[in-house]
């Protein structure tokens, strides 16, 4: 007993690498779980089919991250993520010449979206919840106005063949949609912890005062991060349209809850100043893996949420009391 | 009753007494084995360096925290504390050092927390409420502060007064107060003083904690020392060097160090009549090599005044020049950024100053991110070798410097804040009272600090609610009253009671 906790003490895991560590531990001990009740749970197969659902939840789950580290919230991830998703299969109509400007397109009115989302809180002070999930609504609006409540056309395409690929293609025995979720994990994780931009995020959310006496643009730094939450919540839409082939109503609905639980489960402090990217990431495994347990177990969905919410509860509760203890 | 002896030769027991406490938190030992006894109709001072186990101290006997070991008595009954409510039953009431006001409740509200005065149906009387705590403030000679203003809208000064009169108004007879004068200017530590005089006087204890020499030696009747989480004694009228020496271990042979002449009147930082929230007809000139002092009561624009000259607060009207070149703040980046560049240290270095969980780097290079980055990707080399280089040239005592800096000292605090800005090479320094609530021998660190750096060239804006600090430490002192600058004083008239004295003349005849 001695030994093994010296060696831990020895190891001197920060809390952030702690809680990632949790979230993947929980992930593995699900897929052992998962086995159990529904033996070749744990294939390879299976495994990858996880993280490639995972990944269109790490995706958004970035964007949000980004947000909930300075403090703020975006509930605007499921209608920019709808929008973003029939705006690509519109404008590019299924096809692969029309593909590069579609996504351009698609990425910019994300990451414009967000920008409003950001320039609200930033100059109006206009509380996260109030504004992202206004935007939400109008995004609604808009996107149903426009396709005719999906009924037009342009609304039926396929997206275009290399977008479908950029999911789908296997590279090395496992599809590229990881791959790019990977880079994307680099990326981020890159930006938060080396970049001036990633300090000044972290200093905001610490302290946005202190920060502003300290000579920092919170503003500037603040219209950013919602902006890149807008463009990974319509990078996810891209791509979840390549993965199906076709755009629907409602499509970003999951992703709003689950987004905001992988960055609470990975250990991002949900009022801002703590947490990393790569919690966010194994926090989305590991929602994933239990979601796919618990369709495993052939539970209903009513009984799939309220698991949802119960983690949720009970993580935020452990994490506090961890906080309180330090 | 419980065994309730009466003490030998008729004495009575302590009013209140601890012994053999020992509290730890994570590793650190706040208190290990300190013993503690104050008597009915005393007032007694606590007087230690930080982390000394003073506030734990207080904590405990107000029955906030739970010791580890050790024993509580009240009356000379043993008592074990599960919350303050069972203080409170004693009759033992706490004043806490960080405020625990709701801001958005009215000074009426607040005062009466939990005490509210109710109809018929069960529901608070909300006028009644409103008279009582008139009535209340009234009686404790606290006529300046309106009950029904939001408590947000009230100076801090005037937010720690509510504070003690919240609890001074459950009248308890024993008063615990946690360095209840640190944002209180020389007016309601008169008050104040006055207040437990009273309370003294109706044979009530009053045990209470400062960092002020004067202020402790003006009124305590005994004084127990507090040196690494134990008592070194209890004493009844010490000097003050020899409290000093008990407290630190050592022998500080002058509080203040000696103050060299200013040499040539170059001047680095002028400002010609400043205006705006809280301020008016400012003007005053700062010169290289300079310590500049701003005095005067608090909530009479020092605050403001730092706030505009850092950009943080718009000007009305006025010009501020830095190196002769007139400034236009839109906020701190252009004050940071402007020629010789101004800082600050905030009022209150744990809300306004640090990033608490972040590391004691992050906190230091936070103003010099865009020198030490190349295309955005922050040099982690240069970074590691410039902290290094500061933290050793202002002594920081930290673990490591990717240690948090919310576990370091409150000196050490203050010199993070400080490296700050030398290493953003600001050449005029605005430190707005860098010594509140800070022990003996980290205020002497700090004080010479400040020659070192004014030495070296740069000029210094120095605001302190401490007059005896400013009158010995400054070339010159502003006394600022009403937002305006009521006196400018050189030496050698400049003394502490000059200062007191152009703070609290009568009231400026616009």
């Amino acid at each position: 007993m001695a030994r093994g906790s010296s060696a831990l003490a020895r190891l001197r895991l920060g809390r952030d690498r702690r809680r990632t560590l949790y979230a993947l531990a929980a992930a593995a001990m699900l897929f052992v779980l998962g086995e159990i009740v529904h033996p070749g749970f744990a294939s390879l197969d299976s495994l990858e089919a996880v993280l490639t659902v995972a990944s269109f939840v790490g995706l958004v789950a970035a964007g949000q991250t980004f947000v909930v580290l300075i403090g703020g919230i975006d509930l605007s991830v499921p209608w920019i993520l709808n929008g973003a998703a029939i705006l690509l299969v519109t404008s590019s109509l299924g096809q692969n010449e029309r593909a590069p400007y579609a996504v351009a397109l698609t990425l910019a009115m994300g990451a414009g979206v967000g920008m409003l989302n950001g320039l609200g809180v930033a100059f109006l002070d206009v509380p996260a919840v109030v504004i992202t999930l206004a935007m939400n609504g109008i995004m609604e609006g808009l996107t149903l106005g426009l396709s005719g409540g999906l009924t037009c056309q342009a609304c039926a395409s396929y997206a275009p063949p290399i977008v479908q690929q950029a999911v789908h293609r296997q590279i090395l025995g496992a599809p590229a949609e990881l791959y790019l979720w990977l880079a994307v994990i680099i990326i981020v994780s890159f930006v938060l912890g080396r970049t001036r931009f990633g300090r000044h995020t972290y200093a905001i959310g610490n302290n946005l005062r202190a920060s502003y006496l300290a000579g920092i643009s919170v503003r500037f730094t603040t219209v950013m991060l919602y902006a890149l939450s807008g463009l990974f919540s319509a990078l996810a839409g891209i791509l979840l349209v390549g993965f199906g082939g076709q755009a629907s109503l409602g499509m970003g609905a999951p992703y709003l809850f689950q987004s905001i639980a992988a960055v609470v489960i990975g250990g991002v402090y949900i009022l801002g100043g703590r947490g990393s990217y790569i919690g966010a990431a194994a926090g989305a495994a590991s929602l994933t893996a239990l979601v796919s347990v618990l369709l495993a177990m052939n539970m209903p969905d009513y009984g799939r949420s309220i698991i949802y919410g119960v983690v949720i509860l009970v993580l935020l509760l452990l994490y506090g009391r961890e906080e309180s203890e330090r | 009753m419980t065994e309730s002896e009466p003490a030998a030769g008729g004495v009575l027991p302590p009013a209140v007494e601890a012994t053999g406490l020992v509290k730890s938190f994570g590793g650190v030992r706040a208190l290990a084995g300190a013993d503690f006894a104050a008597a009915a109709g005393e007032v007694h001072a606590l007087v230690g360096e930080n982390g000394a186990g003073k506030s734990t101290l207080i904590k405990i006997l107000g029955g906030r925290l739970r010791p580890d070991a050790g024993s509580v008595r009240f009356g000379g009954e043993a008592i074990e504390l599960h919350g303050p409510d069972q203080a409170h039953l004693r009759g033992a009431w706490t004043v806490f050092q960080e405020l625990t006001l709701l801001p958005w409740m009215t000074v009426a509200e607040n005062l009466l927390l939990r005490h509210e005065p109710r109809g018929a149906l069960g529901f608070i009387h909300r006028r009644r409420l409103s008279r009582d705590a008139d009535a209340a403030l009234e009686r404790l000679g606290i006529r300046h502060i309106d009950p029904d203003a939001l408590v947000e809208d009230i100076a801090l000064a005037e937010r720690q007064i509510v504070e003690i009169a919240r609890v001074v108004i459950k009248n308890p007879d024993i008063l615990l107060l946690d360095e209840p004068t640190s944002s209180l200017g020389e007016h309601e530590v008169a008050w104040l003083f006055d207040l437990i005089r009273g309370l003294r006087a109706r044979g009530k204890c009053v045990v209470f904690t400062s960092h002020r020499w004067n202020e402790i030696a003006s009124i305590a009747d005994r004084i127990t020392i507090f040196r690494n989480g134990a008592d070194v004694g209890t004493y009844r009228g010490i000097e003050e060097s020899e409290a000093v020496t008990l407290m630190t271990g050592q022998r500080l042979d002058t509080l203040f160090p000696p103050l060299p002449p200013l040499a040539a009147a170059t001047p680095m930082l002028e400002a010609r009549d400043l205006a705006g929230q809280g301020i008016d007809e400012v003007g005053f000139t700062l010169h290289r090599g300079e310590i500049l002092g701003v005095g005067g009561l608090t909530g009479h624009g020092h605050r403001e005044l730092f706030l505009t000259l850092f950009g943080a607060q718009r000007a009305g009207r006025g010009t501020i020049r830095a190196g002769g070149k007139a400034l236009r703040l839109r906020g701190p980046r252009d004050a940071i950024r402007a020629g010789l560049g101004i800082a600050l240290v905030p009022e209150d270095r744990k809300t306004e100053g640090l990033l608490l969980p972040m590391a004691v780097r992050d906190n230091l290079t936070l103003a010099i991110l865009d020198r030490i980055s190349r295309l955005g990707v922050v040099r982690a080399g240069r970074e590691r070798e410039m902290t290094r280089q500061i933290a050793q040239a202002l002594q920081i005592k930290a673990p490591s410097l990717l240690h948090p800096a919310g576990g370091l000292s409150g000196g050490n605090q203050q010199k993070v804040l400080v490296g700050r800005w030398l290493l953003a090479e600001s050449r005029i320094l605005l430190l707005y009272d860098v010594t509140r609530g800070v022990d003996i021998a980290t205020k002497h660190e700090i004080y010479q600090l400040m020659l070192r750096l004014v030495d070296e060239g740069r000029a210094i804006l120095f605001y302190s609610s401490d007059a005896e600090e400013l009158a010995h430490l400054c070339h010159r002192v502003l006394v600022m009253r009403e937002g305006r600058i009521a006196a400018s004083l050189a030496r050698p008239a400049l003394s502490a009671e000059a200062i007191v004295a152009a703070a609290v003349r009568e009231p400026l005849v616009a």
